[in-house]
């Protein structure tokens, strides 16, 4: 067993490149995770500009067709599969999970490890169609057959990175699951945990068990292209709407991937900043698991203009409608937390604020997109671009960047300039709204998706949301250049607890000792929110 | 780990875990069965389309063959099943030649495998040859199914096979003992599996008529 | 390194071990199993649907028997069993709702 001194952190310790990529620390896989990730993140925000400086204006002004299909295409790979699928979980699920349960790693480290290089690797395989191949694949990420088996392009590529990104995320959730079961301290029982861990442990089991239907299911196209000859083709008694299926049972459930890991987050953020139990701690933490359940049944959704059966869009319709209420429990549980609390304006809180906001109107349009009715008009319009991108960047994104600030003092040991982080979190906030409120607009219009021109009436919405998008590019650069700059130049020292949190990650030192702690953590007494009874913290 | 001050959290990532690495088994067998599961759905969905040209093709299987494979693939889940009780009671090598039967009964499920994808292929069945062109609609997908469910099946196989090589290897390097026998429990389980999936892959293709 | 680490709810049972006689009935039963569906198979064709249907069930006893007995689940933790059926609901109902949108269009 290795001796380590308590003087030292997980920064600290070990030097030099290899003692990084090979480390089997959660808390150094973690970072590493969000290494990549913002790498990634930022390529795929570069060529969400591209496209909107394409739509500026009317015709064709900077990109060919072909190379539009392209982007959109890959900009869609990379924020989904690269960015927001691990996004939460892999960063700080990896980094305070077993921290908030009181233990010094997850059940399997050296898997943990291995899911990151999976990670870098089908990272490489999806970028590597920008340079070999035929150039990356124009089908839209999901890849839908017969144009994903007949395109030129490099699909094949693209496809096998998806699946072995789908290996990544099956065995983080796999080692999260056991950690949850095997790890908690004692004392800590199930619903004694913090609410990140029920949204993580949900989060895991969808990724458990709906990623191998999409591994399978790509595996039939890349046969498809290989052979010449395959599963969907209707020329031999196939069909090509069963790849839908078979797509979106997977990409469905996927969505809560996203979504359930932020619901998490924000339910740490709220007591926190309000000073006061979360209200409806079991309301929330079985909504999470009763999303995830739900959550598998309504993939039909998708498909209502596809030529499914009437009674098959009926009863997918109904189903669909029936995982609203999970999700407006959470929301209902969150506006009840503030209410009457001791309320701490911080960056962090901003970011959650925001989240509830922007998750609502993702939420209302995510209703009239599962309305039979409605959905008829606005498939594929624009409408449903705002749609995902209010529920997945200002949903998840914002928890996400909430998450970060609130968790850098403790990851680093330093502070960032809250005065600059507000001033970024509001040029964000406006333009994210300025950028996605308007492709609402454009959608019921009828403005299509996909297209890299567009008929003269939609000019108008077009040209705000292109506004917004560079609105949003100064924000993320002011929140990334705040972040960074506090990493190398803060002098302060935020100490244990900045916040005054209560669950365990705070009772440890900024950054965490190798082994997390360095005293036994003390768990409140009546559940992980109970500030009545909250455990003295010293230095 | 521990602390140079000597605090020692009670609960370790890096502690061994028997259980732990028991559940981490069974998580990654439903990966397994939903990796499956899949192409069942493919499955059903097509047979239920192309009725009649699924029952016609199911004739050009061998059913000797079929019941031979589930046979030897049943005895060899009972033999490693008989491997985690002989190493459990300490019999090493009973254990050890347990395993070596087990390892038998894949590479026989794998020649017999051999045998009816060479006289398929022989035949023209395989995706993408010019009898399988010009065969009736349905028809295809069936065959098409048939190699693509089996081949995965067989991997799974040869996976499986390496998976009992390596237990064999440090069983005999002693690194696996009557108190630490996860290693063959979790071998066991995923031999289990394969068996399990062949024991609806083989109704589904062979006996359907 | 032992096994050390302390649990709220999930202290395991003593390892029970399954006799060669056990396992060695299990084996029959699945033959016989075996038996009973190759059988009903090839001579009662012209039980025709119904076939399938037998072909299934009988699939789905030999799969309970091997996961029950040689896969343990009799003697571990009733967590295993829980999430085993947790599994295969969800198959059997991303089954149903598909053949469901097929059978009606």
């Amino acid at each position: 067993m290795a001796t380590v001194s308590t003087d030292l952190n997980y920064l600290q310790g070990k030097k030099g490149l290899f003692s990084w990529i090979f480390s089997v620390d959660h808390k150094r896989i973690g970072l590493l995770y969000l290494y990549a990730l913002i790498t990634f993140f930022l390529v795929g925000v570069t060529l969400g500009i591209l496209m909107r400086l394409e739509l500026l204006n009317p015709g064709k002004d900077l990109l060919e067709a072909q190379t539009y299909n392209q982007i959109f295409t890959l900009h869609g790979v990379i924020m989904i599969f690269l960015f927001i699928i691990p996004s939460i979980p892999a960063v700080f699920g990896n980094f305070f999970l077993p921290i908030m349960l009181g233990t010094d790693d997850v059940s399997f480290p050296r898997l943990n490890l291995l899911s990151w290089w999976i990670y870098i690797i089908g990272a490489i395989m999806a970028l590597s169609t920008l340079i070999f191949g035929d150039g990356p694949a124009d089908t839209g990420w999901t890849f839908y057959a017969p144009y994903s088996v007949k395109t030129g392009t490099n699909v094949t590529m693209s496809v096998l990175a998806a699946f072995v990104l789908g290996f990544s995320s099956i065995l983080t959730g796999l080692n999260f699951i056991v950690t949850i079961h095997r790890l908690r301290t004692p004392g800590m029982t199930f619903l004694k945990m913090p609410l990140f861990a029920w949204a993580l442990y949900a989060t895991s089991w969808i990724q458990l068990l709906a990623t191998p239907i999409i591994g399978i299911t790509l595996m039939m196209i890349v046969a498809e292209r290989f052979f010449g000859v395959g599963l969907f083709d209707p020329s031999i008694g196939g069909d090509p709407i069963l790849y839908q299926h078979l797509f979106w049972i997977y990409s469905h459930p996927a969505v809560y991937i996203m979504a359930l890991p932020a619901f998490g987050i924000i339910s740490e953020l709220l007591p926190t900043f309000a000073r006061r139990t979360i209200f409806g701690y079991k309301a929330i933490a079985f909504s999470s698991l009763a999303i995830a359940f739900v959550g598998y049944f309504i993939w039909g959704h998708h498909m209502f203009t596809s030529g499914m059966s009437g009674t098959g869009r009926f009863i997918f319709s109904i189903l669909t409608f029936l995982v609203a209420i999970p999700t407006a429990i959470k929301v209902f549980n969150w506006v009840a937390t503030l209410y009457k609390g001791s309320i701490h304006v911080h960056t962090p809180l901003l970011y959650a604020l925001a989240f509830i906001f922007q998750f609502m109107i993702g939420g209302f349009t995510g209703l009239l997109l599962g309305a039979l009715a409605t959905d008829i008009h606005l498939h594929d319009t624009y409408f449903v671009v705002g749609h995902f991108h209010y529920v997945m960047f200002g949903g998840t994104g914002f928890a996400f960047f909430g998450a970060l600030h609130y968790w850098f003092p403790k990851i680093w040991g330093k502070m960032y300039n809250a005065k600059v982080a507000n001033t970024a979190f509001t040029l964000l906030f406006i333009g994210f709204n300025t950028l996605y409120f308007p492709m609402l607009i454009a959608g019921l219009m009828g403005m299509p998706r996909r297209y890299y021109d567009y008929l003269p009436e939609f000019h108008l919405p077009n040209m705000i949301s292109t506004f917004g998008s560079w609105i949003l590019a100064v924000g993320l650069i002011l929140m990334l250049g705040n972040l960074i700059y506090a990493y190398f130049k803060s002098k302060e020292k935020p100490g244990r607890n900045p916040w005054g949190g209560i669950t365990l990650e705070w009772q440890t030192q900024s950054p965490p000792p190798v082994q997390n702690f360095d005293r036994m953590p003390e768990l409140p007494k009546n559940g992980p929110y109970d500030f009545e009874h909250k455990p003295t913290i010293k230095e | 780990m521990e602390h140079a001050s000597g605090f020692v959290l009670p609960n370790s990532g890096h502690n061994r875990d028997a259980e732990a690495s028991k559940m981490g088994m069974w998580l990654f067998l439903f990966t397994e069965l939903l990796l499956f599961g899949g192409l069942f759905i493919v499955y059903m969905v097509y047979r239920m389309i192309n009725h009649e040209a699924f029952l016609l093709s199911s004739f050009e299987l061998d059913v000797t063959m079929g019941t031979i494979n589930t046979v030897v693939l049943l005895v060899s889940s009972m033999t490693i099943a008989m491997s985690i009780t002989a190493i459990q009671k300490g019999n090493i090598k009973l254990s050890v030649n347990l395993l070596y039967a087990t390892l038998a009964a894949a590479i026989i499920f794998m020649v017999i495998k051999y045998f009816e994808w060479s006289s398929k292929i022989h035949h023209g069945l395989f995706p993408g040859m010019d009898y399988y062109e010009s065969l009736p609609k349905g028809e295809g997908l069936f065959f098409y199914l048939y190699f693509f469910m089996t081949g995965l099946h067989a991997l799974h196989i040869i996976i499986g096979a390496v998976i009992i090589g390596v237990v064999i290897y440090r069983t005999k390097k002693g690194l696996v003992t009557s108190e630490k026998y996860t290693l063959t429990e979790n071998a066991g389980l995923y031999w289990h599996l394969v068996d399990l999936i062949w024991i609806y892959l083989f109704p589904l293709f062979y006996l359907i008529h | 390194m032992e096994n050390k680490n302390l649990h709220n709810t999930e202290n395991h049972k003593e390892h029970h071990i399954s006799s060669y006689k056990d396992h060695f009935s299990t084996l029959l039963a699945l033959l016989l199993l075996t038996v009973v569906t190759v059988v009903v198979s090839v001579f009662g064709a012209d039980l025709r649907s119904l076939s399938v249907a037998t072909a299934l069930l009988i699939a789905t006893v030999k799969v309970v028997v091997v996961a029950y007995y040689f896969m343990h689940l009799k003697y571990d933790m009733k967590l295993y069993t829980w999430l085993v059926v947790l599994v295969a609901v969800l198959f059997v109902a991303f089954t149903a709702l598909t053949s469901i949108e097929y059978f009606n269009r």
